[in-house]
């Protein structure tokens, strides 16, 4: 329906599509978290998906990379639909970088090691190699003096900075963010937004659940509203949060205070 | 009391042997028992349903029965159903690394059990497989937090060595009570056999401790 309209405004929509979601359903026994999801995402894209808690943004997130399997409808990668089969899903799943609410750094190792561990065991890139791009990516982080600390001698935003460099190490094609300020301190949540501005800025595709609406706003090109496992409303962000079409996304919206 | 501690010092070479052979009863057990129980506490939490089964089986066999009666049966029934003829001191440590095992396992499943879920998705994330998951992530952290119970356990093992006596294994109980038989020595031998358990297993503690102090993972 109005997809065709909206898409003409999609800045960035020349980019081929990364990620393609069609009809996306997922279950947890008899509750409907994804009830028919349809998004698109494009190379270079930062895609912002905003909603109440339990609409369903988490669920198709994880869904994404496969931690969660779908009970219907599609999603395509580069492409390709995502496979079930667990061998060719961990190929796929390292071309996507995630972000966790809740970090999820390996607390035995040290910064540089948690970064060096995805190209060393996944990609089986030598020691040497591993910790050369492992260091790369903490100092584009801006933790460079830190890649001997571990993880409980960090601040929360020094550790959702090093799971950042965690997942850039591994050179995705698409980061995908789920809440990664939620679990911060307001003091810290300014340095992990501005890592991920700078990586927008840099043209990395991203999809990023979040209840900043702030960064939506700024930093997002494509805004999709959830609530009770569908998006309600996706576009711009000159329209989600300036002329928003319905009546969910204004409630929601003032609910969070946002003038509009 | 007509005490005479001579007998002690005259026999210092047979208990140093034998004090040799229980510390090398132990290493040889736990060197078997972590790798082991690591195996069967996987096989008891991931393992295709038979399998979990007799892994679970095995545990619970082994957990509920007396040490003692192990090493009996490891000496009595173990070469009639295998049909190998092992020596005293291999019987005895195949008795022992078949209990520690099962206690290993149920330690390291707790462990395994207690690593938070999103380290898994984390790992799986960055495109590990289930299995380097957990050699990579899990067991390593598992490992860390169960040091104060493994540490326990090598105090208790060590001590439980001495159950091989009843087999002839030539270790320090079985030695010192050889030594008691022949001397009549019985208090001497006694506090001397107490005194070296005491002095070796006491250090063992406190370094256990202090390996837990120094690998411990903070979160």
């Amino acid at each position: 329906m109005a997809n065709v309209e909206i898409s003409a405004t999609r800045a960035k929509s020349a980019g081929a599509k990364i990620i393609r979601y069609r009809g996306v359903i997922k279950r947890y026994g008899a509750f409907e978290a994804l009830r028919g999801v349809d998004l698109d995402v494009h190379a270079g894209e930062v895609v912002c998906l905003i909603g109440p808690s339990g609409s369903g943004k988490s669920t198709l997130l994880r869904c994404t990379n496969g931690l969660e399997m779908t009970d219907g409808g599609e999603i395509e990668f580069e492409g390709a639909l995502l496979p079930r089969d667990e061998k060719p899903l961990r190929l796929m799943r390292a071309r996507m970088g995630m972000v966790f609410q809740s970090f999820e750094l390996f607390p035995h190792l040290t910064a540089l090691e948690n970064v060096a561990e995805g190209p060393r065991t996944v990609l089986r890139k030598s020691l040497a190699e591993a910790k050369t791009r492992a260091a790369a990516m903490l100092a584009k982080v801006g933790l460079a003096d830190k890649e001997a600390n571990y993880p409980s001698a960090l601040s929360g935003g020094q550790q959702q900075r090093v799971a950042i460099a965690r997942a850039l190490a591994m050179e995705p094609d698409v980061m995908l963010f789920d809440e990664p300020t939620s679990a911060l301190d307001p003091e810290t949540i300014g340095e992990v937004l501005n890592v991920m501005k700078v990586l927008a800025e840099e043209g990395m595709t991203m999809v990023v659940v979040t209840h900043e609406m702030t960064f939506a706003r700024r930093v997002g090109d494509w805004v999709a509203v959830f609530d009770t496992g569908r998006i309600v409303e996706q576009g711009p962000p000159q329209q989600i949060f300036d002329a928003p079409l319905t009546e969910r996304t204004r409630d929601f919206l003032s609910h969070l205070g946002w003038a509009g | 009391m007509n005490l005479d501690w001579s007998v002690v010092w005259l026999n210092r070479d047979a208990l140093i042997a034998a004090t040799g052979t229980t510390i090398m009863l132990t290493i040889a057990t736990m060197a078997i028992a972590v790798p082991c129980g690591i195996v069967v506490a996987i096989l008891r939490l991931y393992a295709w349903g038979p399998v979990r089964a007799a892994a679970t089986f095995y545990v619970e066999l082994f957990r509920n029965l007396p040490l003692i009666l192990v090493v009996f049966w490891a000496f009595y029934v173990l070469p009639i159903l295998t049909g190998l003829s092992l020596s005293p001191l291999a019987t005895g440590l195949a008795a022992l690394a078949l209990n520690v095992t099962a206690y290993n396992a149920e330690t390291f499943r707790a462990g395994i059990n207690s690593i938070r879920r999103g380290q898994v998705e984390a790992a799986m994330a960055l495109g590990m497989s289930r299995a380097q998951a957990l050699r990579r992530v899990i067991v390593p952290q598992a490992v860390r937090r169960i040091l104060p119970v493994l540490a326990s356990t090598w105090v208790s093992l060590f001590k439980d060595t001495s159950l091989v006596s009843v087999i002839a294994v030539t270790e320090l109980a079985y030695v010192a009570m050889q030594i008691r038989a022949q001397s009549f020595r019985v208090l001497e031998m006694l506090t001397a056999m107490a005194a070296i358990y005491w002095l070796l297993g006491y250090p063992q503690a406190k370094l256990v401790d202090w390996i837990q102090r120094r690998y411990n993972v903070t979160e």
